[in-house]
């Protein structure tokens, strides 16, 4: 399912790049490797990856703006290595645009597995049900389309697997720990910040008025739901 | 002429008297059980009352000189007047004393004539004259004046001889006036003296408060110092005596925080340092794992080192670069309402014995606590681990309330083992840093001396709980670790479940 997987990996250190790299490969899947950011806009122009490996502490233009970055023009979802967890670093990276995040040392199994996470597909239509419709809102899931009031809306692949988990039970309330299981494949453990992140991130762009949500609703205590 | 500013009780008996009252008050209050503030409000105190009274007995002593001086003047000249009309009268019919005595004022007057002593009044008799007085009127031929202290208060003689019609004159006055004058102004002064010394009380209670204040302050910034606000610092001051206590006190914080910092630093940067050779180790590893089976046995069994060494390597950089957080004051809880029960569960499936039993009861499993579950889960791997290394028995795990309060406040997670226990004296020396040792038998061996129960101690003080260790009390033998933890009272019900 995830052989043929071109991950670029952006991080100033050599050896730890060139040790990622073998590690990788050993997965079966294609690396590029960049060694700033500016050299990460370059290539991921060229050779579009389907990861993205990024390491916030960059120098040049650092971790935040390359995320930034790259989300203007690509949904691909993006892994930032952070030095701490419990920083405001993980925030501002997820604020950016990154779809998961692992703090310096990781193991590359860890990474693999995240990946493998990030890139499973969701199929969260009823068959015979193309389309999902919550009031001016609009799924259709095997085109991976999202309109809003009949226009399209951009979001990256993390965000809509997201909106397509909420979708698979209309008006079921989803707690912060099954989101991070069925999105992000993490357990008990997950940080409840992917969550909290992405909703918000998702409210930006599918509510019309992001600030008093009518579709994404935070059911208080319990997690979240989707409705009309 | 007599003294007249008689004592009744020596000066030097008195002295005696007060040196040993002073003494007897001093070692009754002994300066290092009086305080500061105390002490000032006692010099005030005693100030005050030295001073005024120093001042009552001058402003006394000078008012009653010059009250008698001014007396004496007025009575003598009074007198001269009197005697001369007396001896005029004498020369114009010598036989006529008593008018002679009669016509002058109302003063008490005697007059000795041809052997003979003639009276105004019986209150002043001739024997009342003092020998010295009378032998130099009436031998020498000269005025004198005495002071003499009568049954009734001071009383003044004025003595003159008449050598015209040969008699010797003499005036008596009593003194009531001067007497009544100086008993106001006794009064005067006593009240004076009250009163200053009670300003001098609050003077003095002020004083001492304000002589006070900037030792509280500094008191508090150093306990806040103690806690680890070290960017607490005195406010600075205009006044020249407090300026050099803010100063010296703020320029030894300053360094007291640099080196904290710089040491503090020094930990984190090379725990920072270490990340990256150990991200390059980790993964390179691992590629080599991969393909253990293509090693011949002896690099299998190097890889095999290796790995597990890298593994133990990076959990003691991750230690390190925690416990340098915790230095710097650099930790941030990501906390959130926990159901204790299921949080204990998954926290013991993660650790290095996930078959773990957790004992807990009904009512405790229903506990809900407020943490940052990343951070307490590792309390309960470490102490699961220290259990394991330490012990090679299996650990047990209990929840339960730690207190019978109603409704329960705390609770209690507690970590036993089967193994040698501790020693006595060591219960507190093992959440020390790196602190090996602490059981009888603990195996010497390589793993252990870490940080872990350090870390464990400072993450559950960051939650505002308690971490101890004892020894079994239930007749097993083996190390007892108790985590308190302060219990979440639930806003809304079931948060913890979602």
């Amino acid at each position: 399912m995830t052989v043929g997987i071109r991950v670029l990996a952006v991080e100033d250190d050599e050896r730890i790049r060139a040790s990622v790299k073998l590690a990788l490969e050993d997965e079966g899947w294609m690396v590029d490797e960049a060694a700033s950011g500016e050299e990460a806009i370059t290539l991921f122009g060229t050779h579009p990856a389907d990861v993205v490996l990024i390491d916030i502490m960059l120098p040049g233009i650092d971790g935040f703006e390359l995320c930034r970055t790259i989300r203007k023009s690509s949904n691909v979802p993006i892994v930032m290595v952070t030095a701490r967890a419990d920083t405001h670093d993980v925030v501002a990276g997820l604020e950016a645009g990154a779809d998961d995040y692992l703090t310096k040392p990781f193991a590359p199994k860890e990474l693999a597995a995240r990946i493998r996470a990030l890139l499973r597909r969701v199929r969260p239509s009823q068959p015979g049900h193309p389309k999902l419709i919550f009031g001016n809102l609009e799924i259709i899931p095997d085109e991976g389309k999202v309109l809003l009031d009949n226009h399209e809306v951009e979001l990256t692949k993390t965000e809509f697997r997201l909106l397509c988990e909420l979708a698979n039970d209309p008006g079921g309330v989803f707690s912060r720990e099954l989101l991070l299981d069925k999105v992000w494949g993490y357990g008990y453990f997950g940080d409840g910040r992917l969550v909290d992140v992405h909703i918000r991130r998702l409210r930006m762009k599918v509510e019309v008025d992001p600030a008093n949500p009518a579709h994404v609703v935070t059911v208080r205590g319990l997690g979240y739901r989707l409705q009309s | 002429m007599t003294d007249i500013f008689t004592e009744t009780s020596t000066p030097r008996y008195r002295l005696t008297r007060a040196r040993r009252l002073i003494r007897t008050l001093v070692r009754r209050i002994t300066p290092k059980r009086i305080g500061l503030r105390n002490r000032i409000l006692l010099i005030f105190v005693a100030g005050a009352l030295i001073l005024s009274i120093v001042l009552a007995s001058i402003t006394y002593s000078f008012t009653r000189a010059n009250l008698v001086e001014q007396r004496i003047n007025t009575e003598t000249n009074q007198a001269l007047t009197n005697a001369r009309r007396a001896q005029n009268d004498l020369i114009l019919s010598p036989e006529e004393i008593a008018l002679a005595l009669d016509q002058a004022g109302n003063t008490h007057k005697l007059i000795f004539m041809q052997g003979q002593w003639s009276a105004s009044s019986p209150q002043f008799l001739q024997d009342m004259i003092p020998d010295v007085l009378l032998e130099r009127v009436q031998n020498q031929g000269r005025a004198a004046l005495m002071i003499v202290d009568t049954p009734r208060g001071e009383a003044m003689i004025v003595g003159i001889p008449l050598p015209r019609v040969d008699a010797l004159y003499f005036e008596f006055d009593n003194m009531r006036e001067v007497r009544a004058a100086l008993q106001s102004l006794q009064l005067a002064l006593l009240i004076a003296t009250v009163i200053t010394t009670m300003v001098g009380v609050s003077l003095g209670l002020f004083a001492s408060r304000r002589a006070v204040r900037p030792l509280a302050n500094a008191a508090q910034a150093a306990r806040a110092i103690a806690d680890g606000r070290l960017e607490t610092r005195l406010e600075p001051t205009d006044d020249p005596d407090m300026q050099a206590l803010t100063s010296a006190f703020n320029d030894m914080v300053n360094t007291l925080q640099q080196r904290v910092e710089r040491d503090a630093r020094f930990t984190s940067d090379v725990s920072h340092e270490l990340r990256s050779p150990l991200m390059t180790l980790a993964a390179s590893v691992q590629v080599m794992e991969s393909r253990r089976d293509e090693l011949p046995e002896r690099s299998q069994a190097a890889l095999d080192l290796l790995s597990s060494d890298v593994l133990r390597f990076q959990g003691l950089v991750e230690d390190l670069l925690e416990i340098s957080r915790f230095d710097a004051g650099a930790i941030r809880l990501v906390l959130e309402p926990l159901s204790l029960y299921e949080f204990m569960k998954q926290a013991v499936s993660v650790s290095s014995i996930p078959r773990t039993e957790i004992v807990c009861d009904d009512v405790d499993a229903l506990v809900a606590i407020r943490g940052d579950k990343r951070r307490l889960a590792r309390v309960i791997a470490n102490l699961i681990d220290n259990a394991r290394i330490h012990s090679g028995g299996k650990p047990k795990v209990v929840i339960q309330r730690a207190h019978n309060d109603e409704p329960p406040t705390h609770v209690w997670i507690i970590v036993e083992d089967d193994g040698d226990g501790l020693i006595e004296g060591e219960f507190d020396h093992i959440f020390e840093r790196f602190s090996r040792g602490g059981a009888a038998g603990r195996r010497a061996g390589t793993e252990g001396a870490g940080l872990g129960l350090a870390l464990a101690r400072e993450h559950v003080a960051l939650h505002r709980g308690r971490i101890w260790a004892t020894n079994r009390t239930d007749g097993i033998r083996g190390a007892r670790f108790i985590v308190e933890l302060p219990i979440e009272i639930p806003t809304t019900t079931d948060e913890s479940s979602a």
